[in-house]
């Protein structure tokens, strides 16, 4: 990964970019720009979302993920698929043989991230039990969700709540069962997440959370579909219950928005999803609006990780048959509550550090000077036409305003401001 | 119009009775504070005592509006309604003590808190009042020049 990108996990190929519009306006931060007929991401406001890799009619925002060679360096080398895998190749396909499958293409072992999220979603209810302040808590899974808290919402970082989520916690498990029992030294442990989405690659490089990720890297589900689609064949019936471990239904329900709050039965929850539908939860917990909800689910994609930009399958297709899995597999605990209570109060599941606010610089770190450049700001603005369309390079006029009072650009970028001259 | 460049100025107009749109300004507000990069705690402070004067207008006059003054060295709210006015100042100031309608209460308002929070959150707070003209209030925030 070059410097630009290091902390990043999307970027512009700049070959197939033709300059449109589409993803600078998409961009909650208003991070992209057009600058010479091609899209150029800030990254000091990038946040990862993948409203841009989503929205790119050419396919020119990519994402960044671990490349396969990375890999080989490890000896013994684990497979660990959000639940969203078991959605993306029709019903239905019993979900242990897609980790069959999976575990064909180079693998010594795959892992059922779904039994780990019912053991985080009693967790939660631990936590939520154990604290009674503050509220609403606010959920950690989404690592896109964390960021957006740290920069825009950074007052509103104490909420959330400080327990990793399922797949940190599936592979730290993971790396310390496997090191014991095969008797291989940690390091030479390979876990990778296999994601749909480029957020969880940053979450995984560079953890706000601990110094070190469980997880050694990530493959987009993109990335394994068509081999893993070429194997599969459509289950019978008996292979759909003939498992050693029983599936979690309740795990599985993680993928859709509103799985997290399934199980939390006796709590006032929320779950909310998408870009704007979160930005504006988060305005209204800032208010002081959500005081009454104990637990806020917060997933920026639509309808939670079915949605995410590295998905094959329709997310309306991949939510049906997430529903049918549950259905099949039902919704009771197959955890060990105790286990979870036990493994709670040792702090197993504890973040390492907590999360630090990383606000969005103002304007300027003098009160003065970003006074000035506020009033420049409104002064460009008011010249500005108001139709926010994006010729000019900024998604919108406000931001060509406050670009051009920072000297970044010009007034008669806008064609509105040249015709008439 | 003369335009002091050191010294922002934005006036907010507010509906009495307009719950719908009750917040707004408080919330733009907090925005332009954090653009501002004004530090987390004093954004915090202006953005309560701001909401809840916002909804004292709401709740009990017929309109207003908030000025905002902001210069390196303070926040000043102005906040300015046409209602009823109130009598007895010291009685408004005592923390539980409420004027709020049945209806008002129902929606979770009328702590009888408000004008108390404003006080207790601002850096200098002050009220005055004229019976069948509206009420004004002064609450002012101080920044350090460097920004806290």
């Amino acid at each position: 990964m070059d410097r630009i990108t290091e902390h990043h996990s999307i970027k512009i190929n700049n070959e197939k970019c033709i300059g449109c519009t589409h993803c600078m306006r998409g961009c909650p931060t208003k991070a992209i720009r057009v600058r010479s007929n091609t899209a150029v991401i800030n990254y000091d406001k990038c946040i990862d979302c993948g409203e841009c890799l989503r929205v790119c009619p050419l396919y020119a925002v990519e994402p960044i993920t671990t490349p396969p060679a990375d890999l080989k360096r490890f000896a013994y080398r684990v497979a660990l698929p959000s639940p969203v895998l078991y959605s993306q190749f029709g019903a239905p396909i019993a979900p242990t043989e897609i980790l069959r499958v999976l575990q064909n293409l180079g693998y010594n072992r795959v892992y059922d991230e779904a039994i780990m999220c019912e053991m985080i979603a009693a967790s939660i209810e631990e936590y939520l039990d154990e604290h009674t302040s503050p509220r609403p808590i606010i959920s950690s899974t989404c690592p896109v969700v964390v960021r957006l808290i740290q920069r825009l919402f950074p007052s509103l970082c104490k909420l959330i709540i400080p327990i990793e989520p399922p797949r940190e916690m599936a592979a730290k498990n993971l790396r310390e069962e496997i090191s014991q029992h095969h008797n291989i030294k940690p390091e030479e442990i390979g876990i990778i997440h296999i994601t749909p989405c480029a957020a969880k690659m940053v979450s995984i490089a560079y953890p706000e959370t601990m110094t070190r990720s469980y997880l050694n890297g990530a493959i987009s589900i993109r990335d394994i579909f068509n081999p893993v689609m070429k194997q599969l064949k459509k289950a019978e019936h008996s292979v759909m219950l003939d498992s050693e471990r029983p599936v979690s239904g309740i795990g599985i329900g993680w993928s859709i928005a509103g799985g997290e709050i399934r199980s939390l039965k006796y709590h006032r929850t929320i779950s909310a999803s998408g870009v704007l539908d979160t930005i504006r939860i988060l305005e209204d917990v800032e208010q002081g609006r959500l005081k009454d909800i104990e637990y806020l689910e917060l997933l920026i994609c639509p309808d939670g990780c079915i949605g995410g930009p590295l998905t094959v399958e329709n997310r309306f297709i991949a939510q049906s048959n997430i529903s049918r899995l549950i259905r099949i597999y039902g919704s009771k605990k197959t955890i060990d509550t105790q286990t979870v209570r036990r493994l709670y109060k040792e702090h197993f599941f504890s973040f390492e550090r907590n999360i630090e606010p990383k606000p969005f610089p103002g304007l300027d770190k003098d009160t003065a000077a970003a006074i000035r450049l506020l009033n420049l700001k409104e002064e460009y603005a008011r010249q500005l036409p108001g139709k926010d369309c994006g010729a000019c390079g900024a998604p919108d006029c406000i931001t060509l305003a406050e670009d051009i009072a920072r000297g970044e650009a010009l007034l008669k970028d806008c064609i509105y401001c040249r015709e008439e001259k | 119009m003369v335009h002091n460049n050191d010294e922002f100025h934005q006036q907010f107009k507010i509906t009495g009775g307009d719950f719908i749109n009750a917040g707004e300004s408080s919330c733009e507000i907090r925005n332009i504070l954090k653009e501002l990069g004004v530090d987390a705690d004093i954004i915090r402070r202006t953005a309560i005592a701001t909401y809840e004067a916002e909804m004292n207008v709401v709740m009990y006059a017929r309109d207003g509006t908030i000025d905002v003054y902001i210069t390196p060295h303070e926040i000043k709210i102005i906040v300015a309604d046409h209602g009823c006015g109130i009598p007895d100042i010291a009685q408004a100031m005592l923390p539980g003590f409420s004027t709020a309608t049945k209806e008002m209460r129902e929606m979770g308002f009328g702590a009888g808190m408000g004008l108390p929070n404003i006080k207790k959150n601002a850096d200098s707070f002050a009220i005055e009042s004229t019976i069948e003209m509206g009420t004004i209030l002064t609450i002012t925030f101080t920044l350090d020049h460097h920004n806290g």
